[in-house]
């Protein structure tokens, strides 16, 4: 990648991205005060998004002025943090909308799944920095998946579907770029796939009852009741493959049969997976899903929320009402408006104006991410910004996603715009580490 | 230190590119809602936040042309309070102390109102259904009370109940998609009422006026944040007919008192064609659907739309003897005073046809006053149908009368020219039956009362038309003028129609119908009794009246549906009517009817006479008139 433009040897920070998050914060600042129409600090969201603002800079600028190779050495004790403030959250943590995922301190609460979020990005690469040539090997991912799933599993405990849905392909972002076998990355990708599957199927019959007169969609829904029906269909599918490797061998074409194992295993830990996040969805997500799959089906439900943000931001035209003059999200018709749906907020008062320079604040964020990324003086710096890249791209995607209806509301705030101080502090960390990436690289000449 | 640059793999570099794509491709969806569709999500968003307490607008009024407002709108007015005003205790206080009186009710309980109001922060409603009476005064204090709204709604109410129902119509609740063809300007809600029939249906769009409402803006649980405007109503704009609300009123009483309550009348100016009656029965009460209810009426409640008036078609039977006369005298040769002895039967050869009496010898006027058959065969049979035929068209037989009504019938024209185009024949019986107006002729009562007024007029043919005019009821402005339009003339000599009004007036003065005789009063009439094979004849009668020495200005045409006599059924409606028209309270009693012309009978029962048959006598016919339109266009 060409050299930065304007670069000198003196050159400590990347301004662009500085510049881009601060752009992102102001902005996002504005738009909650005008979400909760108030200026004044005695309103709470007001409050305690001015007080998680200076805070996130400065964990940002201690990042940055941090050596980030810290955390390659000593990836070990990160990874105990993690489990720690996770399984600390379970033990200690507060119910808030159904999830116990809050530390409710004597000033302030916070999410520990926000931070571990960046924490894990920040060991996984340190895992696969020390793999060397091992890295395309079927090990590797074995063991990063040993690491991987306790996190994952105490998150869902909690659960925190969202905090899921960005770090899983945040990690995949991450495998790929650190040059893992396309082939296994695919076997993750199916695993998630199958996963996915027997979720949204089982969400899909447990919201249309009247399906399971069929008896194949009963037996089918009846697979994740009770560990007899799972058991069955474990031995079934190891039968399957089996059956398939036999059929191969008939037929004169021989594959290696570790092949076959593998699609089973992969199967059968998709299913399991499946049965896992099946059990602990709530009703309203399985709302989400539905309306995803059929947003005509329930106009006042759960596609209400998207429908009412895309009013907000379809009226907004292309200057927008004005800050605090929307009334989609004045008068309260955008739901959770200075949380998951800002973006509304932003089209419907600064119009596409706004949103356009929203996007163009995170393509920016990206583009100089993927910059540093190829600047950086080792693997493990390279690696650590091709997991936050691939974590704000899927910050991104969803939310936008979301509200032009590629995606289902998933309940995912838009970092540096949305309220939350959790995710606003941890998001400037992961950027102040990218910074650190940027000031110890290596320039040429 | 050793600058050793580390290369890394391509990888990162193919996500950043496909992260550009998938920015320009979101950038493209938010354009599209954004810019492409604005208009409709700002129209949705409007929506969502404008909660509107409708003040429904006075709907257009109908009047006669004697001033009468025969469909006019009740208000009535609501009192609100919407929170978006002052809610403290106090102002609740006095509020409550100045308003509990002017609404009757406990001041205790509009204060429970009002922080019931206050609480759930929506519009309530204070009090509903107030009399107009002690509206001025809420009207009044509301500008010293912000938050305080007085709503008027109007209803449609028809003071004269049945009154014309046909022809106004009635409202009713949009149905299916009826909606959606609705003018968009004039803001048509989902409930409104619109006209279902008649000129409640015609004049829809004039008659409606612009609702107008208290607009509120309301947060997303329906909480009154603010007055966005308060919206007048503008009315709708009234209809003049030329409706004579006397002569209406004196056909409807006839009709519903009639034999079988069943038939229509119609009254035109023969010297415009203005109508100045046109009553179906039987009638329904238009204000009937007006209780605003949803609910599907049940079947008793449900009207006859069938405006028998203009869609009922029948023969016009005895009242067609003045074509036929017409085409006799025009023929030339006519003598008035030539008598026709009548034994009470016609031999037409093969077959006798029968008069309704045995009228020995009849001149011309005598067998128009005592209608007998066997004169008019006998005319007929010497001028040939083709004459006859010639003669209905002259009179526009078979075309409609062209009045502003929806579904009106044309009838039937019936000649050897119409048959031939069937490529049918033309058989004796065929003129008989045409003479004395049996067989496949049909009219309606509006094409029979067009006729009468032609008559009356020397010959002029008139759309009949009802609308006076559409005035704009806030400025005064005409918006459409009622025009008369002659649609032709009957070209006959002076001579024919001074014979014809003879005989029309001999018919009342001692003929069958002579019991519409009026003192003081030219009338001149025909009745008819239309055979009817599957039940009691129907009874007809055509008029027109003049003062003496003016000109005929009025004409009438009475038909009862089964009511067997045209004079004895028919006859007396016509009489109320034309004596409303002309103001005059006598009842001395009708002139003594000729012996002869007791009451009308139908003229004979014709078998269906099967081709077969009639083809077998076909030579031994003596005036057989059973060519083809060829030959008698021939001749």
């Amino acid at each position: 990648m060409a050299p930065y433009p304007f670069s000198s040897r003196k050159n400590r920070i990347d301004w662009l991205l500085l510049g881009a998050m601060a752009g992102l914060t102001l902005l996002g600042a504005l738009c909650i005060m005008s979400a909760v129409n108030a200026v004044s600090l005695s309103n709470p969201v007001v409050r305690t998004h001015l007080i998680a603002l200076p805070l996130g800079f400065a964990v940002f600028f201690a990042a940055w002025s941090f050596n980030y190779q810290i955390f390659d050495e000593q990836w070990k004790p990160l990874y105990g943090v993690i489990l720690t403030l996770l399984i600390g959250v379970l033990l200690f943590g507060t119910y808030q909308r159904g999830s116990k995922s809050w530390f409710v301190l004597p000033f302030f609460s916070m999410q520990p799944a926000e931070i571990c979020r960046v924490l894990t990005i920040l060991v996984a690469a340190a895992f696969l920095d020390r793999q060397g040539r091992r890295i395309r090997d079927m090990r590797t991912l074995v063991l990063l998946g040993g690491l991987i799933v306790p996190i994952f599993g105490l998150i869902m405990l909690q659960p925190d579907f969202s905090s899921i849905v960005i770090t899983f392909p945040a990690l995949l972002v991450l495998l790929y770029c650190a040059g893992v076998n396309i082939f296994y990355l695919g076997l993750v990708f199916a695993f998630a796939a199958v996963a996915g599957f027997f979720t949204v199927a089982w969400t899909y019959l447990y919201l249309h009852p009247s399906l399971l007169d069929y008896a194949l969609l009963d037996v089918f829904y009846k697979l994740a009741s009770s560990p007899l029906y799972m058991a069955g269909f474990s031995l079934l599918v190891a039968l399957a493959g089996y059956a398939a490797w036999w059929f191969f061998k008939q037929l004169r074409i021989f594959l290696p049969s570790f092949y076959f194992v593998l699609a089973t295993l992969v199967v059968l830990a998709g299913f399991f997976a499946g049965v896992f996040v099946d059990h602990q969805m709530k009703p309203y997500q399985r709302k989400r899903v539905e309306a995803f799959l059929a947003p005509q089906s329930d106009p006042q439900g759960a596609s209400y929320n998207v429908l009412q943000a895309q009013i907000a931001m379809g009226s907004g035209g292309i200057l927008g009402k004005g800050l605090f003059s929307g009334t989609q999200s004045q008068l309260g018709f955008v739901p959770e408006k200075h949380t998951d749906f800002i973006l509304a907020v932003v089209g419907e008062e600064l119009g596409l104006w706004g949103t356009l320079l929203v996007l163009g604040l995170y393509l920016l964020i990206l583009w100089r991410v993927a910059v540093v990324a190829y600047l950086a003086s080792d693997r493990y710096g390279y690696l650590v910004c091709s997991g936050i890249f691939g974590m704000f791209l899927t910050y991104m995607l969803i939310n936008f996603g979301m509200l032009i209806g590629l995606f289902p509301v998933a309940g995912i705030p838009l970092p540096f715009i949305s309220y939350g101080g959790s995710n606003l502090v941890s998001s400037m960390f992961a950027l102040g580490v990218v910074q650190s990436v940027y000031a110890r690289r290596i320039t040429l000449g | 230190m050793a600058a050793v640059k580390v290369s890394f793999n391509n990888r990162l570099r193919s996500l950043l590119v496909l992260a550009l794509i998938a920015g320009v491709v979101v950038a493209l969806r938010l354009t599209d809602i954004q810019l492409l569709r604005h208009d409709r999500y700002l129209k949705m968003a409007e929506r969502n936040r404008t909660q509107v307490l409708y003040q429904t607008a006075p709907r257009g009024r109908i009047f006669t042309a004697d001033g009468k407002a025969v469909a006019s709108n009740a208000p009535s007015f609501d009192l609100y309070y919407l929170s978006a005003g002052p809610k403290d205790e106090e102002y609740f206080s006095r509020l409550a102390q100045d308003f509990a009186p002017r609404l009757g009710m406990d001041k205790e309980k509009v204060l429970k109102k009002l922080r019931q109001g206050a609480k759930s922060g929506k519009a309530v409603a204070l009090a509903e259904n107030l009399s107009p009476n002690s509206v001025m005064a809420l009207k009044e204090l509301q500008l010293y009370y912000p938050g305080v709204y007085v709503i008027e709604e109007n209803k449609r109410v028809y003071p004269y109940g049945i009154f014309a129902s046909h022809l106004i119509g009635y409202l009713g609740s949009m149905e299916g998609d009826e909606w959606k063809n609705r003018d968009l300007s004039l803001d048509y809600r989902l409930d409104a009422k619109i006209g279902k029939n008649g000129l409640e249906k015609k004049f829809e769009k004039d008659l409606k006026g612009r609702d107008g409402g208290v607009f509120l803006e309301v947060d997303y649980r329906g909480r009154v944040k603010r007055v966005i405007e308060d919206r007048k109503w503008q009315p709708g704009s009234d209809l003049y007919l030329t409706l004579n609300y006397a002569v209406q009123q004196a056909a409807e009483e006839g009709l519903k008192n009639s034999k079988t309550g069943r038939g229509a009348a119609v009254a035109l100016d023969p010297r415009t064609g203005a109508v100045l009656a046109l009553a179906t029965a039987p009638a329904f009460e238009p204000g009937m659907f007006v209780p605003y209810s949803d609910e599907p009426q049940p079947k008793s409640k449900r009207i006859s739309e069938y405006n028998l008036a203009v869609q009922g078609i029948y023969p016009p039977a005895s009242t067609f003897k003045i074509i036929t006369s017409i085409a006799a005298i025009e023929k030339g040769g006519f003598n008035a005073e030539k008598t026709v002895f009548c034994p009470g039967y016609y031999d037409a050869g093969s077959r006798v046809f029968k008069c309704w009496g045995v009228h020995q010898d009849d001149n011309f006027f005598e067998a128009m006053a005592d209608s007998c058959d066997v004169y008019f065969y006998t005319l007929a049979a010497q001028i040939g149908p083709a004459a006859i035929e010639k003669t209905q068209q002259m009179f526009q037989f078979g075309k409609p009368t062209g009045i502003d009504l929806p579904g009106e019938k044309a009838g039937n024209l019936y000649g050897p020219t119409k048959r031939a185009r069937n490529r049918s024949y033309w058989f004796i019986g065929d003129t008989l039956n045409l003479s004395i107006g049996q067989g496949e002729l049909l009219v309606t009562p509006i094409k029979m009362a067009q006729f009468a007024a032609a008559v009356a007029s020397r010959g002029k043919i008139w759309r009949p038309y009802y609308l006076d005019r559409l005035v704009n009821s806030q400025t005064g402005k005409v918006l459409q003028q009622g025009q008369s339009e002659l649609l032709g003339t009957v070209d006959i000599k002076n001579s024919t129609w001074d014979l014809i009004f003879k005989a029309l007036k001999k018919t009342v003065e001692g003929g069958t119908a002579a019991r519409v005789w009026i003192k003081g009063l030219d009338v001149y009439g025909k009745t008819g009794t239309a055979q009817n094979p599957h039940g009691d004849d129907h009874g007809w009668f055509m008029a027109f009246a003049a003062r003496p020495g003016e000109e005929p200005s009025l004409a009438v045409a009475v038909f009862v549906e089964f009511g067997k006599g045209g004079s004895s059924a028919a006859g007396p409606i016509a009489r109320e009517m034309i004596k409303a028209y002309f103001g005059i309270q006598d009842t001395s009693a009708p002139r003594a009817v000729r012996a002869s012309a007791q009451e009308e009978q139908p003229a004979q029962r014709l078998p269906a006479a099967p081709p077969e048959e009639i083809v077998s006598h076909m030579q031994d016919l003596q005036n057989v008139l059973f060519s083809t339109v060829q030959r008698q266009e021939d001749r």
